[in-house]
């Protein structure tokens, strides 16, 4: 049983790689089980449709960076102003794995704009990422650390989409926008609408 | 030197807008030069006659698509026109067209492994920021904006819309758009410190 979930995880993460270093749509079968040490037969046993396999990957990483940061985002954070400050971190495209996982959300991006029948598994996932920051937010009001903003869920919508307008050019390497710079900006636009000092959301990233 | 000059300027935007449809339905993945020679037409050495590659279709029908949305922003509002007002032409004509969104994915996700297409996007990139913070800076010196920095501000009303958009691709895009152009004013109200004029086409469009 162990094995078999391993072998699977493998494949999963065989392809994840794949897709981030090579683009979704030159990732083959064949070469994601050579990099995963399995054969095709048992990628086919896992995974009828190469879609299928492609659609679970992202999934997986996706479920990755929930259990392995969001989860645990703010959980130690001294105040909710510091798991705020986490949490913007977590959204940009640090160097490293946060990088994997940013191609893997714009390959999600252009898969969904192209084929209407991803969209709703593009927005379950988005709708994932929109509860967690809301709820960062949420907590913060809740302690009476930030004001309410009249209306939290949009606030939430349009702190993502500058984080992912953002993060989309410091993952380019824009040379206009390092990942500083995408911090300070968003900490610009988010503190003010939640009566906190920029400056707070800076200081206290980890 | 060239065999039919005269004919260039008559099958060139004829060869992008076919080389647009087929990217945007397929992904440069999966187009062929072929699939654009037979959509406009011409036959395949023709067309490789005229561009060298599927990467350079993608970026020259880009920026026919780009030249193409400058000039009819000039037709809707011209430069004399009040700073608030070019503003929300300047963003409702940026989010109205969600069908061409697959097609600058396109680019965002190529430019991540193709230095040409990279350079392309920062050369459009900085020519639709310059557009917007002309706007910011004229605003502000006619006192209608106060926005100490229109570089920043500028960025931000760019990474808006972007990821704005995004969000509305990966849902229904027919029924988020109209929602979209006011998600993205009352953001850029916000940015600039001003209450822009109301829209040409009404705050009730469905």
């Amino acid at each position: 049983m162990a094995d078999r979930e391993s072998a699977r995880e493998r494949i999963l993460e065989a392809a994840c790689d794949l897709i981030a270093a090579e683009g979704i749509d030159d990732v083959r079968i064949a070469r994601v089980a050579m990099r995963a040490g399995a054969s095709t037969a048992l990628v086919h046993h896992y995974f009828s449709t190469r879609e299928e396999l492609l659609e679970q990957a992202l999934l997986h990483s996706f479920e990755k960076v929930g259990e392995e940061r969001f989860a645990a985002t703010g959980g130690e954070a001294p105040s909710a102003t510091a798991a705020l400050a986490e949490a913007i971190e977590e959204c940009l495209p640090s160097p490293g794995p946060m990088e994997r996982d940013w191609v893997l959300w714009v390959e999600l991006w252009l898969r969904a704009a192209r084929e209407p029948d991803l969209r709703p598994f593009a927005a379950s996932l988005y709708g994932r990422y929109h509860d967690w920051l809301e709820e960062v937010l949420r907590r913060g009001v809740d302690a009476g650390e930030f004001t309410a903003p009249a209306d939290l869920r949009a606030l939430t919508d349009r702190t993502m989409a500058l984080l992912d307008g953002l993060g989309i050019r410091a993952l380019l390497h824009d040379p206009t926008m390092a990942l500083d710079a995408a911090r300070a900006q968003v900490a610009e636009f988010l503190a003010p609408q939640l009566g906190i000092d920029p400056a707070a959301l800076l200081t206290q990233a980890v | 030197m060239s065999p039919r000059p005269s004919i260039d300027h008559i099958r060139r935007p004829q060869i992008l807008a076919a080389a647009a449809e087929v990217i945007a339905e397929r992904g440069v993945a999966a187009t062929r030069i072929a699939d654009v020679a037979e959509r406009c037409g011409v036959s395949p050495p023709a067309l490789l006659y005229w561009f060298d590659s599927k990467e350079q279709l993608l970026a020259e029908a880009l920026t026919a698509d780009d030249d193409r949305f400058y000039e009819e922003l000039e037709a809707r509002v011209d430069g004399t026109a009040a700073p608030g007002e070019r503003m929300v032409a300047l963003i409702e004509a940026a989010t109205e067209n969600a069908e061409d969104f697959a097609l600058w994915m396109e680019l965002w996700t190529w430019a991540l492994r193709d230095a040409e297409l990279r350079a392309a996007r920062e050369r459009f990139d900085v020519r639709w920021r310059a557009a917007i913070e002309a706007i910011v800076v004229d605003g502000v010196a006619a006192g209608e904006f106060d926005a100490a920095d229109p570089p920043r501000a500028a960025l931000a009303i760019a990474a808006l819309i972007d990821g704005l958009s995004a969000q509305a691709a990966l849902g229904d895009p027919e029924v988020s758009n109209p929602r979209l152009a006011e998600t993205v004013l009352a953001s850029a109200e916000r940015l600039l410190g001003a209450e822009l004029p109301a829209r040409a086409g009404g705050r009730a469009s469905p």
